[in-house]
């Protein structure tokens, strides 16, 4: 994982297709992302190279050229050679899984001076807007700092530095007030707050709309929040989560809903890990017992929480497979990991392995492929803002069977291995963390349903939720 | 369409699918299948006109392209006469036409014009008739003096029988070859087979002791650099064809699945069937994609202008039978009918699926260009 803060907003600040009564349909939910984390090597291909290509309809891409784009690389090679140190490209990847794959307090305080140092140079939030501590350009120059930085050592804040820059930051820079987008948005640019999404529940996942943590007011006209949320990714270490939360239970339960930034040191929060199929403990559950509120920390109007939804939604599709970050600028590699695999075993001769390698590889390019295809839509204007639904579906199928061809190529060696080999035992954590896109923000099941219903226009399902006050509605 | 196609490009597009639905619909395609008509051989003086086989020939032999993007250009019209199963070896003419305009001699390109006319058309016969796609599958060449003798046997050869031309790829002393040979070379024979495939007929073209000319040798012996180039885009246009077909077979069951009605409803209603669609969509839609981008890169002489292509015609080739599978499971009874389009489509998916390599051929290719 890359986590380049700096890549923001993924999404270009396109709102979701308005209508604030959504139904159980395209939810999409947290970006839980990090997919396939231990794929050492997963698609890292050529995937911004070939969006320039298929952009530009013919022209070569190669680097983002354009007027006044050759000074600003200029100026961005000089000041990544004078502030940041190379990449050492055999370095291991940290792997998603086991103990070790969490984030000590040491190493996110060094990756938060280290964004720190980014955010001064003016290279955070490149397409963000000035006035919130962005620098207010174009994707074409974030695209220049992408390029150019991949052979040095950006940022990495994990999970919630992703759930920062390509879910919650942009929700707010949609949704918020002036006074909380100044304060908050160069914060969560420079590293200094770091901001995880507070959306499932113990009792609600798919079904966002049917959470019950509740939010009411004081006398002070504050609130106060009590409820739990689960499988909050990086929780354990991010200051701000991202809250929806019922703020009235007696009308239906779309128009019942409220966001709140909640700062997680508040009295009242207590985040406990959650120990994954891996081994790590990276996503977490929280308890809010009498949280108090700012209403100054509310996003979005009281009870117009649906609305803010899906504009997220749409971020967190688009904020796509974080392991997808080309990390060479130059050629595509043939599944390097899998090819390494198959040297180990002395398989890279065998017929059968040779077609799973390559089909391995063809997942990868068309991943790679639809995403710049979809994105290609997006700049077009015209695209229908559900259409980041398929990229997410690729990967929700095509990882978990990427992650299968693994243990098929390793054989014996893909189960057990001696003690000290790591290298052997990703092929396992690959499996584990097969599935993670096909759950994570949202389903494959909530993809299929968003497509056939907002794309290919099929009729909706059958709701028996929509009109009935939430607390009269049957709920986990 | 692909995007970011300029306003040419459309325009050339936009006419050759009004050009197919007057002159060559589906309900043509299948009265010809069904050998009820005889294909108008007007067609191919036709589309010579609309330029759909000039794209690769120079201007001094009647060629250009719209956009200056021949790859790009040809793209979209296969892709039309993939949505409209239009017969013809489009593919294998505009392959032999750009092997002339790349290595042709200045006899060999006296024939360009008639090509890109549609007044003569050329047959690529590359592979073998069990599935090999290499220069040298099938045929072996003896020199003879100056000259040299083909013999053997080149597979799954589209519309060979339409062919005045073939353009013929082997191995001399183990190094590539192409040759360009008229349809009366003594000892050549196009040996019609029976197939799936009712819109496409194809051929053996059987090579016994043909004497050749040192002349009819297409650029050098040995110049792999021009056989990948045609493979590449023998492979994106077949790919191309396949997205417009899977695309239509896809809008048909779409259509199917919204006015059919069961239980009360519409089938498109059910959970069961929309999640299906859904599943189709995105195989239709990363078949659109990946065929853009080897497109565009083989359009550009890109690096992975060759992986792309071949991953692409991996991917489609997997996905037109997904597809097609998918769409006769949503018909029911109605789709498994000669009398439904649908078999039409599913029978030429599964036989482009094979034509200039089948995924399994790519595969293995996508290796050997990794140095795997
Ligand atoms: C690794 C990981 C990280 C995560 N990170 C976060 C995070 O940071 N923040 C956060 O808020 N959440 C996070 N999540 C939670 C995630 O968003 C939910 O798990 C997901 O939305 C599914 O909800 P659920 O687990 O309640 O399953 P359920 O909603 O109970 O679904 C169970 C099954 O039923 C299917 N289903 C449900 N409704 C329908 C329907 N209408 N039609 C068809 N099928 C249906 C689902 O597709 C699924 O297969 C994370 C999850 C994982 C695995
Ligand atoms: C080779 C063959 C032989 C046959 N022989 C006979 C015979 O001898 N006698 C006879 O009476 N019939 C026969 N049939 C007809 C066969 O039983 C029907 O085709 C079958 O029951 C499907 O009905 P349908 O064709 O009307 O499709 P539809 O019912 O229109 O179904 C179309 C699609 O919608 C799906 N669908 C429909 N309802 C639902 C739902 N509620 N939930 C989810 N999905 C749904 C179906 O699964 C199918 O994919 C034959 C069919 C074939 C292909």
């Amino acid at each position: 994982m890359s986590g380049q803060a700096a890549e923001g907003q993924a999404a270009g600040g396109q709102a979701a297709d308005g209508q604030a009564t959504g139904r159980q349909t395209a939810d999409g939910r947290t970006a839980g992302g990090q997919a396939t984390g231990g794929q050492t090597a997963g698609g890292q291909t050529a995937g911004r190279q070939a969006a320039g290509r298929q952009a530009a309809g013919g022209q070569t891409a190669g680097e983002a050229t354009g007027p006044g784009l050759d000074g600003y690389r200029r100026e961005v090679r000089a000041w990544l050679a004078a502030n940041l140190d190379p990449r050492d490209d055999d370095a291991p990847a940290r792997l998603r899984g086991g103990d070790a794959a969490n984030l000590s307090p040491e190493r996110v305080a060094q990756q938060r001076d280290l964004q720190r140092r980014i955010y001064e140079g003016g290279y955070a939030g490149i397409t963000w807007p000035a006035e919130f501590g962005g620098q207010g350009l174009t994707p074409a120059h974030e695209e220049v700092f992408a390029q150019e930085s991949r052979g040095y050592v950006v940022a990495d804040l994990g999970i919630a530095g992703l759930t920062t820059t390509r879910v919650c930051g942009p929700t707010i820079l949609a949704h918020g007030t002036d006074e909380f987008r100044r304060t908050h948005i160069p914060r969560m640019l420079s590293g200094e707050e770091i901001w995880v999404q507070l959306f499932s529940e113990p009792g609600a996942g798919s079904d966002l709309a049917g959470v019950s943590t509740r939010a009411t007011r004081t006398d002070a006209d504050d609130w106060v929040l009590n409820g739990s949320k689960v499988w909050t990714s990086g929780a354990y270490y991010a200051d701000y989560g991202l809250c929806l939360a019922r703020t009235d239970p007696t009308v239906p339960k779309h128009r019942g809903l409220t966001w709140f930034g909640v700062p997680l040191t508040s009295d009242g929060v207590t985040i406990r890990p959650i120990r994954e199929i891996n081994g790590s403990s990276e996503f977490c559950e929280e308890f809010f017992d009498d949280v108090v509120v700012s209403d100054a920390n509310r996003i979005g109007a009281v009870g117009d929480g649906w609305t803010v939804a899906r504009t997220m939604m749409v971020f967190e599709r688009l904020g796509g497979d974080p392991d997808e970050a080309p990390r060479h600028a130059g050629a595509r590699e043939l599944a390097p990991d899998l090819v390494a695999l198959a040297r180990r075993v002395g398989r890279q001769g065998d017929p059968v392995t040779r077609q799973l390698i390559a089909r391995a590889h063809v997942i990868d390019v068309v991943k790679e492929q639809l995403d710049a295809y979809v994105a290609a839509q997006a700049e077009s204007g015209t695209a229908n803002p559900n259409l980041g639904s398929y990229s997410k579906l690729a990967a929700g199928t095509l990882n978990p069977v990427r992650a299968s061809i693994g243990l098929e190529i390793a054989a014996a060696a893909g189960v057990a291995w001696h003690p000290q080999d790591t290298e052997a035992s990703t092929t396992a954590l690959n499996y584990l963390n097969g599935r993670i896109l096909a759950i994570a923000g949202g389903t494959n099941e909530m993809q299929r349903n968003g497509i056939s219903e907002r794309i290919l226009g099929l009729p909706r399902e059958p709701a028996h939720d929509l009109d009935r006050p939430f607390n009269e509605l049957r709920h986990n | 369409m692909l995007p970011g196609v300029t306003a040419d490009q459309r325009l050339f597009a936009e006419t050759a699918e009004r050009f197919i639905r007057s002159t060559c619909p589906v309900s043509t395609v299948r009265r010809v299948a069904q050998q009820e008509v005889q294909l108008d051989v007007g067609y191919f003086t036709e589309i010579g006109e609309l330029g759909w086989l000039a794209l690769f020939v120079p201007e001094e032999h009647g060629g250009g392209s719209p956009s200056g993007h021949p790859v790009l250009d040809a793209g979209l019209i296969a892709e039309q006469r993939g949505r409209y199963l239009q017969p013809g070896g489009v593919v294998g003419s505009n392959v032999a036409a750009l092997a002339i305009t790349l290595g042709g001699t200045g006899e060999q390109r006296a024939l360009l014009d008639d090509l890109a006319g549609g007044k003569a058309l050329a047959a690529w016969a590359l592979g073998d008739p069990v599935g090999g796609w290499e220069a040298s599958a099938g045929v072996e060449v003896r020199r003879d003096g100056a000259g040299f003798v083909l013999s053997g046997t080149k597979g799954l050869v589209q519309d060979a029988h339409l062919a005045g031309w073939f353009l013929i790829s082997a191995a001399v002393d183990g190094r590539p070859a192409l040759f360009l040979l008229p349809g009366d070379a003594p000892g050549l024979s196009v040996e019609p087979l029976a197939g799936l495939d009712l819109t496409h007929r194809y051929a053996e073209v059987v090579l016994r002791d043909v004497a050749v000319p040192a002349s009819a040798v297409v650029g050098q012996i040995g110049d792999g650099d021009l056989g990948e180039r045609l493979l590449q885009v023998a492979t994106v246009l077949t790919v191309a064809e396949m997205v417009g077909a899977i695309g239509a077979l896809f809008a048909m069951t779409l259509e199917h699945a919204r006015s059919r009605a069961a239980f009360g409803r519409v089938i498109g209603s059910f959970q069961a069937v929309k999640h299906q669609l859904a599943d189709l969509s995105l195989a239709v839609e990363c078949s659109h994609a990946i065929a853009t981008g080897a497109l565009t890169a083989v359009q550009e002489q890109a690096p992975d202008a060759g992986e792309l292509a071949s991953a692409a015609k991996a991917f489609v080739g997997d996905a037109a039978i997904d597809v097609s599978q998918g769409c006769l499971q949503l018909h029911g009874g109605i789709g498994y009918t000669w009398e439904h389009d649908l078999h039409l489509y599913l029978r030429r998916l599964a036989t482009d699926r094979v034509v200039f390599g089948d995924p399994a051929w790519h595969r293995e290719r996508i290796c050997r260009l990794h140095g795997l």
